[in-house]
Formats: C-alpha cells, structure tokens, sequence
C-alpha cells in the first residue's frame, strides 16, 4: 500500500506547488535562523573562551570586569583609563609573578587595532589550549619602528613582510589623526590563531611613546615636528599602560594576589581572573541568548502552523480529489496517510533546504564577522546539539502532519462517495 | 474540530518542553555560604575531608594563638587592635597540613575556573565559601586547592558547588613566603548533592 501512497502525495503535492512552495521556505527561513542563532552563539563563547589561556590575572585601571576583558583581551570597546609605569613596575617585580606583558592600546591602523607591547607577549602570551604564538614569516619587532601584524590584518589588506604602514591616532576614522610621519615596518606576520590576535598590528611600547612625541591632547602640536629619525634622543619608556597581562608561579595564589593588587593605594587597580570574567559576561549575555532562542523556537512553530493551515484549507477543494481516491479502493487510513505524508515531506525538505541555507550563508558571511568581530565561524560537521534541535524539529513536525490527516480522515468518513461540491 | 485543536495544543506543549530543556535549575548560594556536611559517602576508597582538616594543626599549636585578656583592656587600646592584625597576617600565611599530603580525600567546594576549552573546564580552583572575589575576603593558601581534573568538566560554571575526589599532594614554589600550596588531580568531579 504504501508503495504507491508516496509518489501519490508528492504528486498531489505538486500539483498545489505555489501554495506549499511558500510554506517549504518559510519552514526553511525558520530552520536557518534556529540554527543559525545557536551556531552563532555556540562559536562566539568558543572564540571569547580560547581567546587567552595560561593567564592568571588581567589587571587595569578599576573598571568592570567584563570591560576590562573586553579591551584589554578582546579589543572591543574603549578603555576607561590607563595605569602608569610604575604600578607596571611594580606588579612586575612582585616576587609572586613569573611573567607579565603590558599592554597598550589607544591607536588603530585601518580599522584594526595597534597594540603597543614587549617581547614578552611573543615568549608567554597563550591562546586556545596552551598554544604559544607563532610567527609565519619574519620576526619580530626589534627596531622602534617595526611591527608585527596578524594573520588576518595580512590577508586582508595584503601586506606582506617589508611594507610600510602608517598608524591612525584613535579608533580611526578622521584622516588628519594620522601618524604619517612615523610609518612602520611590517617585520613579522604571525600565524592565525582564531583569536583576536589575528585581527591586531603589535609594534613596540617604545614606538607608542614615539608617535605621540610631538602630540598633545590628542592632536599634532603645530609648529614642533620630531622627525622619525630623531626620536631616540628621547626618553622613550612609557608613562603609561592600558593593561597587564600576569602569570603567576603558583597558580593558587592568584586570589592572594589578586588581594595585592587591589590594595594598591597609589591608583585604582582592578586584577580579573579571565574565566571567572567570562562567566559574568555569559551570564549577562545569557538572558539575551535565552531569549533569541525562545522567538527562534516561536518562529518555528509558526512556520509549522503555517503549514498545517495550509494543507488544512486545501482540503476544502480537494474533497473530489479524495472521493475518487475512495472510490479506487482507497480506506480512510490511506487518506489520513496521504496527507500526514504530504505534510511531513514539506517539513523535511523545509528543514533541509533551512540546512543547506545556513552552510551558504555561513560560508558567505564567515569571512565578514571574522574582520569584524573575530569571532570564527567554523562550516563544521552537525554537532550533537545541532541534531538534537533536528530531532525536536522533526518531531514538531510530524505531530504538526498528525493534524491535517486526521482532517482529512474525519471528512472521508463523513463525505463517503457523494462530495457536496 | 475539536481534535484537530487538541492535536495543535498537545504540538505546541511538546515543542515548548523540548525549548525549555535548555534552561537549567542551579542552587542558590549567597555570599560566604559553605556547603552543608553530610552523613557518609557513597565513595569508599576516599575519605570524606573538611576543609578543617587542611588547616595545619600542629602549626596551629605550635604558635599558641590566644587572644590577648580583652577584658584587662580600655575601649579602644591599639593592643587589641595590633593583636587582632597579627592574627590575621599569621593567618593569611598559614602553610598547608602536610599530613594530609597523599591522602585519598573527597572534598565539596566551590570552582573558580583557570583554564576552559571548548566549554569544558581543564583547571580550576576549589575553595570552601561562596562568594565573588571583591566582596568575600580570599581564602588562605591551606584553603585552597588547585585542581586538574582527569576529564574536563562540561556545562558548569565558576561558583558551581561540586564534590572531588583525588590523591591531595603539595606544590612548591619559591615565593616571597616559601609556602607550598594543595594540588590534586583529580579522579572524580561530580556536581554537589547532599550526599
């Protein structure tokens, strides 16, 4: 029996393909979004998460924690104030600390942002699972005007070692806020690393004293230009830093330190611990994701709905239809069978083509979040939770079908062979 | 009709249980909240630990701590004031219990996560009390412990109250005071029940 009930329902189907055309894309533009959201979150939390490892605390002018992991790991948003030197010095030389790197942001290059930093952050900074950073080609920065770029800065404005690039005072944007005076040279490209670090130029902390020699407030001092070539006559050491980034000999005792450095009285100072951060920032971001995903779910369902009214309505019209697939022999568990079917199969394929248009868009759109946002978006393989949310598609589904076939089921019995046309 | 209603109504719950699945019940602790000690283990081979016993007993006896006779004193003697300050600066740099070193210790505590990957927790740091780290003042050294576990922990989260059960052995490091701290990497991580 059911050899023949299936090419039946597709054929019927397809004789009402505008109709349910429409409601396959609904049903797929619903699935792309309910996966779509948890893909997005699934790997925003993996990039945030692997970001930095194997550092103790991040320290920095007093501020929220979640901020301060934003500026000083992440490179989002702005910092709140700086540090100076000497607190720098101070937690340096702290018998408790075996490595820390400064760290100083303020100026951009293109739209990606400068991190002024010691060679320190190429020996101890860690990313992902312990990974050291690599460089792919050249080395790193030994002269003051030399710079180390990242992987997707490279790729994306096409730099290779030996260029010469020129810094933008700020986030970038006002094009009178360049350092064109003092251009850099790009010395090392480093390997991609899926963090934040791809998307950042490194130079030295004494270039970022250099380039703002000559400005004051923000702006150029009119009148006093320090060439390029002058600026070793300086003092070059750094007044000030953005952040530091400390690993301690005895990871235990970060709490203790982390105590020190809050009681530091000469500057408001505030020590995270980057896990317990990112945890306060899931959990204020939780309840957005939790929300997104609620309305995902909804638009699901409607998509469903949807389609079970439609296939409903069509059965007003098609009770001649299914009098004469009565009358050739068909009983009403056929009918009911026929129109579950044709119902399921639009949900399937809708949730198919929703796949396949999450893959396309991925694919389309991974590049642009990665420069914006680095956040990668990986094309992997359906994870457990992704077939988990198939599942419970699926099932949706199929009880959505259950509807309109018990629909149809109920009219055949009553219409019998006289359909009142 | 009215089937075809209840069709679409049992739909509709089915799908919102499923939804809500995601949503997770977690206790609910405040500042300076211990967990409370319960009768027996179901884990024979380690030894149910209080966070007491960390402390270094024989230490603890050989400085003799006594409060000084408040009762001899006048409101507001510096005595009582330098006496309580000393206290606590001896305190704070108690070294660990070395008897309890290589013993097989199941203990309850609260994560402070070190390391993740991959939503997995790979280190982290288990202390006695609830409590962000600005507000609740830190444990000392004798009350913490660093833990590795053999597999990473999935879905929890820092503050989650959670039971470990390992071998407690010590690390030493050539800090300013030379203490050594707890480590344990650990057999068993299990989320906290009162059992």
């Amino acid at each position: 029996m059911m050899s023949y009930l299936f090419p039946m329902a597709l054929r019927s189907a397809w004789n009402r393909r505008f109709t349910l055309g429409l409601t396959l894309i609904s049903i797929a533009l619903s699935v792309t979004l309910l996966l779509g959201v948890e893909q997005l979150r699934h790997d925003a939390r993996q990039a945030f998460e692997q970001s930095v490892s194997g550092t103790d605390l991040v320290i920095g002018a007093r501020t929220s924690p979640v901020q301060l992991m934003l500026y000083a790991v992440f490179h989002i948003g702005e910092a709140t104030n700086n540090i100076h030197w000497q607190a720098y010095q101070e937690i340096a030389a702290n018998p408790a600390v075996a490595w820390s790197i400064p760290v100083s942001l303020g100026d951009s290059h293109r739209g990606f942002p400068v991190l002024g930093t010691t060679a320190a952050y190429f020996d101890h900074f860690r990313y992902g699972e312990h990974q050291p950073l690599q460089l792919r080609k050249g080395k790193r920065f030994v002269g003051i005007f030399d710079a180390v770029i990242g992987a997707e800065v490279a790729a994306k404005l096409g730099y290779r070692v030996g260029d010469h690039i020129v810094l933008t005072h700020g986030s970038g944007g006002l094009a009178g806020q360049r350092h064109d005076d003092k251009p850099f040279t790009v010395t090392g490209i480093l390997a991609p690393t899926g963090t934040p670090v791809d998307r950042t130029v490194h130079v030295s902390l004494a270039a970022i004293e250099a380039i703002h020699l000559d400005w004051q407030g923000g702006a150029r001092m009119p009148g006093f230009d320090i060439p390029a070539e002058y600026v070793q006559k300086f003092d070059l050491t750094p007044k000030a830093v953005t952040a530091i980034l400390i690993g301690l000999k005895n990871r235990a005792g970060v709490f203790r330190m982390q105590r020190q450095v809050h009681s530091y009285t000469q500057e408001p100072l505030l020590a995270v611990l980057p896990g317990v951060a990112l945890d306060q920032l899931w959990q204020v971001v939780g309840v957005a994701e939790k929300v997104l995903l609620a309305v995902s779910v909804m638009v699901v369902i409607v998509g469903l709905c949807g389609l079970v009214a439609v296939i409903l309505a069509s059965l007003n019209e098609r009770r001649r239809e299914l009098a004469i697939v009565r009358s050739l022999g068909a009983r009403p568990a056929d009918i009911f069978a026929l129109l579950t079917i044709e119902g399921l199969f639009i949900a399937f394929a809708g949730t198919l083509l929703g796949i396949v248009l999450l893959y396309g868009l991925n694919m389309g759109l991974a590049p642009v979040i990665q420069s914006h946002y680095g956040i990668v978006m990986t094309t992997h393989a359906v994870s457990m939770d992704e077939v988990r949310l198939i599942a419970a598609i699926a099932g949706v589904s199929l009880l959505a079908s259950l509807v309109p076939g018990y629909g149809a089921y109920r009219l055949s019995l009553a219409d019998g062979l006289t359909p009142k046309v | 009709m009215n089937d075809i209603f209840r069709g679409q109504v049992v739909a509709l719950v089915i799908c919102m249980l499923m939804a809500g699945n995601a949503m997770a019940l977690d206790g609910n602790y405040n500042n300076g909240d211990r967990l409370i000690a319960p009768n027996g283990s179901d884990d024979s081979t380690y030894r149910q630990t209080e966070w007491e016993e960390l402390m270094p007993g024989s230490w603890i006896k050989s400085r003799q701590f006594t409060m000084p006779e408040l009762s001899t004193m006048d409101d507001g003697d510096p005595r009582a004031q330098e006496a309580l300050m000393r206290m606590r600066e001896a305190w704070a740099n108690a070294p660990i219990e070395t008897g309890m070193i290589h013993a097989r210790i199941r203990i309850a505590g609260f994560i402070v996560p070190l390391e993740s990957s991959k939503h997995e927790i790979t280190e982290f740091l288990l202390i006695p009390y609830f409590g962000g780290c600005i507000h609740v003042p830190p444990p000392p050294a004798n009350q913490i412990i660093h833990v590795v576990p053999k597999a990473p922990l999935k879905g929890m989260q820092s503050m989650d109250a959670v039971w470990v059960s390992g071998v407690l052995e010590s690390r030493h490091f050539d800090s300013d005071i030379g203490s050594a701290s707890y480590y344990i990497s650990a057999v068993k991580v299990a989320p906290y029940t009162e059992h």
